[in-house]
């Protein structure tokens, strides 16, 4: 009976291990797809040429799937299968393209890494400065241990683009179910850049 | 010249102002407001859930009452025009014909001058660690950065990441909440508190001071106009960054600004 705060106090320090190499573990991985998408970026003469190199890289270390999911929200249990295929697959586009349009060839962003943190078990933030083009941004990623730790968000100054799209999901998910999402992406993805 | 000193000056403050894409604090809602009840009217939460989509709701929509939706999407969309038939072409001419570090020295200068916005509001906030910083950091880049001209601020870690202070901020921390989103002409997404925010950022700006005493000379209306001019860049590329591949762009700017001022009033 005694031994209970000793077993509390033992499981305290497991799980702060645990969570300390969780966070150290998920910086890493951070920092080598950091590199590797500024690798890839250095490669590419223009900016489509850039969305094409970066896409490879960006699927290795971001995980589409839970990104979907969390942007739709809910309504994501309505979805078929197949619709639930198309719409990751469009989004995952639309990602990359966001993502690499805020990239000049040429023109490279300098990190720096804080201090990352565990909100909750297999789940890590790890908050970055970000100095671009002359301007410094907060940009924190979203990270998750599923197959490896892969980014689940980006925030560029408190703004997630997860959240933002889920605005725009959710009033097409009112408007006409998971079709009218499909089909507001498919639009989206079909205008030219 | 008179008649303008009504209007235009405030139109044209855009210095003070957190432009395109300021931010606020919306104490945030239980997750799942409109999806959730989409969810609900279709009894689909009935479902089981399966497990990886427990966590489906967490990305609630950040939250604001938008009432005047059909006259914020009209303001948004002349907005939008008037930013690509005019301010662009402005602006771009703005950045070609100055150079990066004379555009950098330019909006530290003006930036450097906002401090009242800065040192008022983190004191009316009760943050008097931050507001002494502030005022070192003018000190700091006034006296050793000529004017404010050069950032030497930067240098000390201690004033490197001060967060800005503003009113509507101060306002969001008294427990205000936005009232509605609203869409101002040529300024874009804010809410009302956020509105009468600006007007307080607007009065302590120095910049203004001169045009709200002196109305009626054209300098002073040369200096806030410089102001917004140097601005502009800033502002567009913001804009851009939360509009681009969007599904819906009104939505998108709305959902940036909300997010982006929640941030700010929990800094």
């Amino acid at each position: 009976m005694n031994l209970s705060p000793l077993l509390l106090l033992a499981s305290l320090i497991l799980l702060r291990g645990t969570a300390s190499a969780s966070t150290a573990e998920a910086e890493k991985r951070l920092q080598i797809a950091v590199s590797e998408v500024l690798g890839a970026a250095d490669l590419a003469s223009s900016g489509s040429a850039l969305t094409g190199s970066l896409r490879p890289v960006l699927q290795k270390y971001v995980s589409f799937d839970a990104m979907t999911r969390r942007a739709v929200g809910p309504g994501w249990r309505q979805f078929t299968e197949d619709q639930q295929k198309k719409a990751t697959q469009l989004f995952t586009t639309l990602i990359i393209r966001t993502y690499s349009s805020k990239l000049t060839p040429g023109e490279y962003p300098v990190i720096k890494f804080k201090a990352a943190s565990a909100p909750a078990p297999g789940r890590v933030e790890v908050p970055t400065t970000l100095l671009y083009q002359g301007s410094q941004y907060n940009v924190t990623y979203r990270m998750e241990e599923a197959e490896g730790w892969r980014i689940t968000d980006v925030l560029i100054e408190g703004v997630s683009l997860v959240a933002n799209y889920r605005a725009q999901f959710d009033a097409q998910f009112k408007k006409g179910g998971s079709n009218a999402v499909i089909g507001a992406l498919s639009q989206t993805v079909a205008q030219p850049q | 010249m008179k008649r303008h000193t009504s209007l235009l000056p405030f139109l044209l403050a855009v210095s003070s102002v957190p432009l395109l894409t300021s931010c606020t604090s919306v104490p945030r809602k239980p997750p799942g407001p409109s999806l959730s009840a989409a969810v609900r009217n279709n009894k689909l939460d009935a479902k089981p859930a399966k497990a990886k989509e427990d966590d489906l709701d967490e990305y609630s929509t950040a939250s604001v009452a938008d009432p005047f939706e059909p006259l914020n999407r009209a303001i948004f969309w002349l907005n939008d025009g008037v930013y690509t038939v005019a301010l662009r072409p402005i602006s771009k001419g703005y950045e070609k014909v100055l150079p990066k570090p004379v555009r950098q020295g330019i909006d530290n200068a003006f930036e450097n001058v906002k401090f009242p916005v800065r040192l008022i509001n983190n004191a009316l906030q009760g943050n008097f660690k931050r507001a002494w910083l502030e005022t070192e950091r003018f000190f700091v880049n006034t006296v050793i950065g000529f004017g404010g001209i050069v950032r030497q601020s930067d240098r000390f870690p201690s004033l490197a990441d001060v967060p800005a202070a503003d009113t509507g901020q101060t306002f969001a921390k008294w427990g205000i909440g936005h009232g509605a989103y609203i869409v101002l002409p040529l300024l874009g997404p804010s809410s009302l508190r956020d509105t009468v925010g600006l007007a307080g950022d607007y009065a302590l700006n120095p910049v203004n001071l001169a045009t709200t005493l002196y109305g009626g000379y054209a300098w002073t209306i040369a200096i806030p106009s410089t102001n917004t001019l140097r601005a502009m860049p800033d502002e567009l590329a913001k804009y851009d960054s939360a509009t681009k591949n969007a599904l819906d762009r009104y939505l998108a700017a709305r959902s940036s600004y909300i997010q982006y001022r929640h941030k700010a009033a929990l800094k």
